[in-house]
């Protein structure tokens, strides 16, 4: 099937700074798609690249299979969400609302209708006839969301746009976008740096980091099955242990590390053995009481034990890993009211729960 | 409780000085002579002699008396001829310059202010110079052939007075009107964009309204720069630059009646005061953000 927006082997630079690097992206019509990265890493260029705002120094932008790069910002198919929403301040919010439908030329009632009806879309039925700057910030959030849908677009790019809100509405805008997301079945294209929001929202996520995509996938499979470093550690806590390939069995590999030998699983094309690579475990899935006798696993001392309401977090080292914390989340019950700073414990957990990471050469 | 009595009385009287401060300088500098004027304007001339007594016939004569109210009507119409296309132009170079790359933008700017940090008596004779007969603009349509002999009118007319002042003037409307454009945001310009608008769409629907106040503000410059102008029509306009500055003026000089050139002068400030009122009405409907 044919995506609804590709970007082929999309570079951009800034003077002599490469800030896209060769990306490949692909939006399927009706998806609800996450590009995902620190600051720096290049995703609002994606973004502004796809509105228009910004050309490409190399590669295509195709939507349904026409080039994009040589149409203007305003004759794209596209809506934009900005990150500070830049509603008209001297326009009502009916009117900026329907300033996407008025430039088109439409007849007033038309557009009094539309308004209306998006309004009531977004849940703001009644405040049309006031300004931007009498509405709160979650308000305002509703005005640009309705100011972007109202044309009707194929896809509307959203850069950050819950960045400006605090911690409760952010959680009642997540679950508001993914509901109108849904309802109007049109793609969105979200930017964000926060993964747990990337996490809550996303069909797929792709991650980027250095003008390169680093992973793609659904949320469950970036977090269960990370492929590089960054994509571990970005994602959620990760515990990277590194080591040796010693062997590997079809998708289960076992790694030698100087707190001893480890069990993992590997997707994709396997490194040799004898390579340098990192075994990346949640600390929700590491185990304090395996059994000694084991083959695999490692031992190690407890340094703190950290309440964090309904979890604890475990924080351990091994005098063989010098630096490196190991992390534990267990649930604050019965299991760990023991565990004491000092206590030996010995660490183990399933190889379908520790990823194997190849180290860049 | 007895220092505490003291510091009570020490910051109200250092609270009292502040009020007295702030009220006490517009009042000295602003109020103080203004009213003193209107005062003035309501005294009597008799045999070359201020007399206290209270009297309207200063302000009667400007109504009935000689050429006082026409001169003041073709001011009038010359300041907003000169508003008009001061703020025409100012816009568009404002425009231009908001259209430049940030740098860009300074220097150009710059050199639109340049005039500002020269005397007023130079800027006059440099248009002088431009205007005369053998000036500048005659010499070269004269070289190019466009005409066989100088054209007088050039200098000396009501046109020289109008391009005179219009170009002296011209930075003062260029600064306001500029720094209203400086203020949009630039992701409003992205957003309309974005939401369809051709960038023509976007000077009107956003630009020029988000401009209205810097406009208004070049224009009220503008007016009350060039209805009080006394020198500018004088040297530039010959016998054509009568002016009702130029009147006023006269009277505290020449025709030594400082009772009716305050009158005038009140009609004037008046005048100003309605053009800068008017400003502030067509601004009503702007929203702080």
């Amino acid at each position: 099937m044919q995506p609804l927006l590709h970007l082929n082997n999309v570079s951009k630079r800034y003077g002599a700074v490469r800030v896209l690097d060769g990306i490949d992206i692909t939006v399927a019509d009706n998806e609800f798609l996450t590009i995902l990265g620190p600051s720096g890493s290049g995703k609002t260029t994606i973004l502004r690249i796809i509105g228009g705002f910004e050309g490409i120094d190399g590669g295509s932008l195709m939507f349904e299979g026409r080039d994009l790069s040589a149409v203007p910002i305003n004759r794209r198919p596209f809506n934009t969400v900005f990150q500070d929403y830049a509603l008209f301040h001297h326009m009502t919010v009916a009117e900026n609302v329907g300033y996407g439908l008025k430039v088109r030329g439409r007849p007033k009632a038309e557009i009094a209708a539309r308004v209306a009806e998006v309004l009531d879309t977004v849940g703001l039925g009644t405040l049309g006839g006031r300004y931007p700057a009498q509405m709160s910030g979650g308000q305002r959030q509703r005005v640009a969301l309705a100011r972007a849908i109202i044309c009707e677009p194929r896809l509307i790019l959203l850069d950050e746009p819950l960045s400006a809100l605090d911690v409760e509405l952010r959680a009642q805008m997540q679950r508001f976008l993914k509901s109108l997301q849904r309802r109007l079945g049109i793609a969105f294209v979200f930017i964000t740096h926060d993964q747990e929001e990337a996490i809550a929202l996303s069909d797929r996520i792709i991650v980027v980091n250095r003008g390169r995509i680093e992973q793609e996938g659904a949320p469950e499979e970036l977090y269960r099955r990370p492929r590089t470093p960054f994509t571990a550690s970005f994602l959620g806590d990760n515990n990277l242990i590194p080591g040796t390939l010693a062997a590997i069995d079809g998708r289960l590999c076992t790694v030698d590390t100087a707190a001893g030998r480890l069990d993992a699983t590997v997707d994709g094309p396997a490194p040799a053995p004898g390579s340098a690579v990192l075994v990346a475990v949640r600390p929700e899935h590491v185990r304090l009481d395996a059994d000694p006798a084991a083959p695999h696993g490692m031992s190690a001392e407890v340094a703190d034990v950290r309440f964090l309401g309904a979890n604890v977090m475990i924080e351990l080292f091994n005098p063989a890993l010098p630096g490196a914390v190991i992390k534990v989340r267990r649930l604050a019950d019965g299991s760990v009211a023991g565990l004491r700073p000092g206590a030996s414990v010995r660490l183990g957990w399933a190889a379908d729960d520790a990823a194997l990471l190849q180290v860049a050469p | 409780m007895n220092t505490s009595l003291r510091r009570d009385r020490q910051d109200l009287l250092r609270a009292g000085l502040g009020h007295a401060l702030n009220l006490g300088l517009p009042l000295l500098f602003v109020v103080i002579p203004i009213l003193s004027f209107v005062v003035v304007s309501f005294w009597t001339l008799q045999d070359g002699q201020i007399l206290l007594i209270p009297t309207l016939a200063n302000y009667r004569a400007f109504f009935t008396e000689g050429s006082y109210l026409p001169v003041y009507l073709q001011t009038v119409g010359l300041s907003l001829q000169v508003t008009l296309v001061n703020v025409a132009l100012s816009t568009a170079i404002a425009l231009f310059i908001f259209r430049r790359t940030p740098r860009m933008r300074f220097l150009i700017l710059m050199s639109f202010m340049l005039p500002l940090f020269m005397s007023y008596i130079i800027k006059v004779y440099s248009i002088r110079s431009i205007l005369g007969q053998r000036g500048l603009l005659n010499e070269a349509m004269l070289g190019l052939g466009l005409i066989d002999q100088p054209i007088e009118a050039l200098l000396f007319s009501r046109t020289a007075i109008f391009i005179a002042l219009a170009v002296l003037y011209l930075p003062y409307a260029i600064l306001p009107i500029y720094l209203a454009l400086d203020r949009i945001p630039a992701n409003y310009l992205a957003a309309s964009a974005d939401l369809g608008a051709t960038p023509m769409q976007t000077l009107r629907a956003v630009v020029l309204p988000l401009g209205r106040p810097g406009i208004a503000a070049g224009a009220v410059f503008t007016f009350i720069l060039t209805f009080g102008d006394f020198v500018t029509p004088q040297m530039v306009g010959g016998t054509q630059g009568f002016t009702f500055g130029r009147i006023v003026f006269s009277q505290f000089g020449l025709a030594l009646n400082w009772p009716l050139g305050s009158a005038l002068a009140v009609i004037l400030l008046a005048t100003t005061l309605l053009a800068v009122a008017l400003a502030g009405l067509s601004l009503r409907r702007e929203h702080v953000r």
